[in-house]
């Protein structure tokens, strides 16, 4: 991997406020990021994946105000704290993003080449016409034929594969140093979504970007991402290269998402595996482990305090459990 | 788009023609001889013979087609027929009335396009912080009083303690001020609170979160990507209070002395004078086709999913 990381996440904690509720979706969470490297964020519905990559920048949804402490250095630019005018500077910029259905992000009333344009338009200082340019370009570049004709286009007018083209060409339009992609093949017909996976790779190594990809598919983080971050109730669980985290998961909750995955063995007809039990509700804080309540290894101590996150006896793969990892225990 | 375009103009066309029909109808089933009206009106102690002259003068006598179709093929060219009351031509008459009451119409659509979208606007940038809270208050106070209590406030306001804008009259943009705001303030209040909610609505869509991404102002957000989205629903809205403002005028026309095509109307119906009646319900109806056409259109043309369907 490459040198020094360009965002490094320190226990980011984040709780959401609206009218009536406080939940705590992201609880002392941290990453690191290189350039031209890309971390899956992995983890079922509801576990913080999202939140985790959007509230820090702003993006929050009407009417919801989010609480956030830790530290989130950018560009060795420090984001926790800063205002809206700073955080808003950098999306478009220096941080692209790519949402999950490409049906609803997308105008419909206004033709995909002005969506495209008015990003280059803001953040390169161009010209109407220079950026009008700028979006042929990047319509070439995302691999849509007849580029003309698509800049005039509605969103309608396109298919889903088509539109998260689009989607693509606006996060990157400014070349931006991160690109954020929120399960961006999840509303896609499979044969569509490893064409447009391939595309992302493809951009990123031709831009030297580094990506986050947050997804729910093990087939999208075994073939997209170098490094996986497995989400648990708001907290990282368990860090690790790809191939290794998936071969030899060292996580109860891990091993689960891996199991849960349908083989070819399997007879047809047969019921899935799932992890039994749900995720505990955010709102009320979690002193011991969030997994317990579900989990086959749990001892009595796992629920006193948050287990430690630390290195396993897989090189490169982070944990948090000591029970299925004595020697990280024995550390501690 | 041009296909769409003609086919609405034939449809305008057919529904103008069954129009005149009814308005002819409604005319010549309304009770009460008009020639012996007349013929009163000329000698006190008019006799049947006099009476059976006027019938003849004015073609009463002739079958009902026959009326209608003359009265038609005036009507196409302009010429509505005498006035019983006044004995002067309904088409001259109309047409100085038309432009004062299109003066009028123009005028109040103008204030509340940009009085709503104004509106609208603000209480959109300061969602529910106090100038939203004060607009939306005003909005509704607005939508709930009727324009003649509007229009007498602002004259006491503004003609009588601020000596502003005259009394009334229709001489010359200044007197021209006070009927507009009169007429466009109800619709205005309406229309605000579409300009709001439609903001309010669009600004929750994914499209704004992507929007956001870019890294575009709340401000330019609102421009670029909601005004695109409501503007449909605007300009529908817009086109019924267009229309409900021709109602109004009917309203505002007497309470600033405007001899509009309201107060034609209203002396008209009271006189039983059917001529003037029957010319105005026809320019009535006329309005509300072509604005109900031009409505549709210009909904068309700003919503690219319709636009596709229709062409």
């Amino acid at each position: 991997m490459s040198s020094e990381p360009i965002l490094r996440v320190k226990d980011l904690t984040i709780d959401l406020l609206t009218a009536h509720t406080v939940v705590r979706p992201v609880d002392g969470v941290a990453y690191e990021l290189s350039r031209r490297e890309t971390l899956a964020i992995v983890g079922e519905s509801g576990s913080g994946k999202t939140v985790t990559c959007f509230a820090p920048l702003g993006l929050m949804p009407v009417g919801v105000q989010a609480d956030i402490s830790g530290s989130i250095l950018f560009d060795s630019r420090q984001l926790v704290g800063s205002d809206n005018e700073t955080l808003r500077s950098l999306r478009g910029k220096s941080i692209g993003f790519i949402f999950q259905d490409p049906m609803s992000a997308l105008n419909p009333a206004r033709r995909v080449g002005r969506q495209i344009a008015e990003v280059a338009e803001l953040h390169l200082g161009m010209t109407a016409r220079a950026a009008e340019t700028r979006a042929l370009e990047l319509i070439k570049m995302v691999g849509m034929s007849d580029p003309e004709i698509r800049l005039k286009q509605y969103p309608h007018e396109l298919s889903g594969g088509l539109r998260q083209r689009v989607m693509i060409a606006i996060a990157i339009a400014a070349e931006p140093t991160l690109l954020v992609a929120d399960e961006p093949t999840t509303a896609l017909d499979v044969t569509v979504q490893a064409q447009i996976l391939r595309l992302l790779k493809e951009i990123q190594s031709r831009m030297d970007m580094a990506m986050i990809l947050i997804t729910h598919d093990m087939g999208v983080v075994a073939g997209a991402a170098d490094r996986v971050m497995v989400m648990y109730a708001g907290r990282h669980v368990e860090t690790g290269p790809t191939e290794r985290v998936l071969s030899q998961p060292q996580h109860p909750y891990t091993m689960g998402l891996i199991d849960a995955i349908p083989r070819k063995q399997d007879a047809i007809g047969s019921r899935f595996r799932g992890l039994p039990g749900i995720p505990p509700i955010l709102g009320a804080p979690i002193t011991g482990c969030a997994f317990m309540a579900r989990c086959g290894y749990a001892v009595d101590a796992c629920g006193e305090r948050r287990p430690p996150f630390l290195p396993t006896a897989v090189p490169g793969v982070s944990a948090a459990c000591p029970v299925l990892n004595i020697r990280a225990k024995e550390c501690a | 788009m041009f296909a769409f375009i003609a086919k609405r103009a034939r449809n305008a066309v057919l529904l103008l023609f069954l129009a005149s029909v009814l308005c002819f109808a409604l005319v010549v089933s309304a009770p009460g001889n008009v020639a012996i009206l007349i013929a009163e009106l000329r000698t006190p102690t008019a006799t049947k013979a006099d009476i059976a002259k006027v019938e003849e003068e004015l073609g009463l006598n002739k079958p009902l087609l026959e009326r209608y179709g003359f009265w038609l093929n005036g009507a196409i060219h302009g010429d509505f027929g005498i006035s019983y009351k006044t004995g002067e031509a309904v088409g001259a008459s109309l047409k100085s009335r038309l432009a004062v009451t299109a003066t009028l119409v123009a005028g109040g659509a103008v204030v509340a396009f940009l009085l709503s979208l104004f509106v609208g606007f603000v209480g959109a940038l300061w969602a529910h912080r106090a100038p939203d809270v004060v607009t939306r208050g005003s909005a509704l106070l607005g939508a709930s009083t009727p324009s003649f209590f509007v229009g007498a406030l602002l004259v006491y306001a503004f003609s009588v303690t601020w000596h502003v804008f005259p009394t009334f009259g229709f001489a010359g943009p200044v007197s021209w001020v006070l009927p507009w705001l009169t007429l466009g303030f109800l619709p205005a209040a309406v229309l605000s609170r579409v300009v709001r909610v439609g903001f309010e609505e669009a600004m929750a869509k994914p499209y704004v979160l992507t929007a956001m991404s870019k890294g575009l102002s709340r401000t330019s957000i609102l421009v670029r990507d909601a005004i695109p989205n409501i503007a449909p629903t605007y300009l529908n809205a817009l086109g019924t209070q267009i229309g409900t403002m021709v109602v109004g005028a009917v309203v505002v026309e007497p309470l600033f002395a405007w001899q509009g095509i309201g107060d034609l109307f209203l002396t008209g119906v009271r006189f039983r004078d059917f001529m003037v009646v029957q010319a105005c319900l026809l320019v009535f109806i006329t309005f509300f086709i072509i604005l109900n056409v031009v409505v549709d259109i210009c909904i068309t043309l700003t919503d690219p999913r319709l636009r596709l369907q229709r062409s």
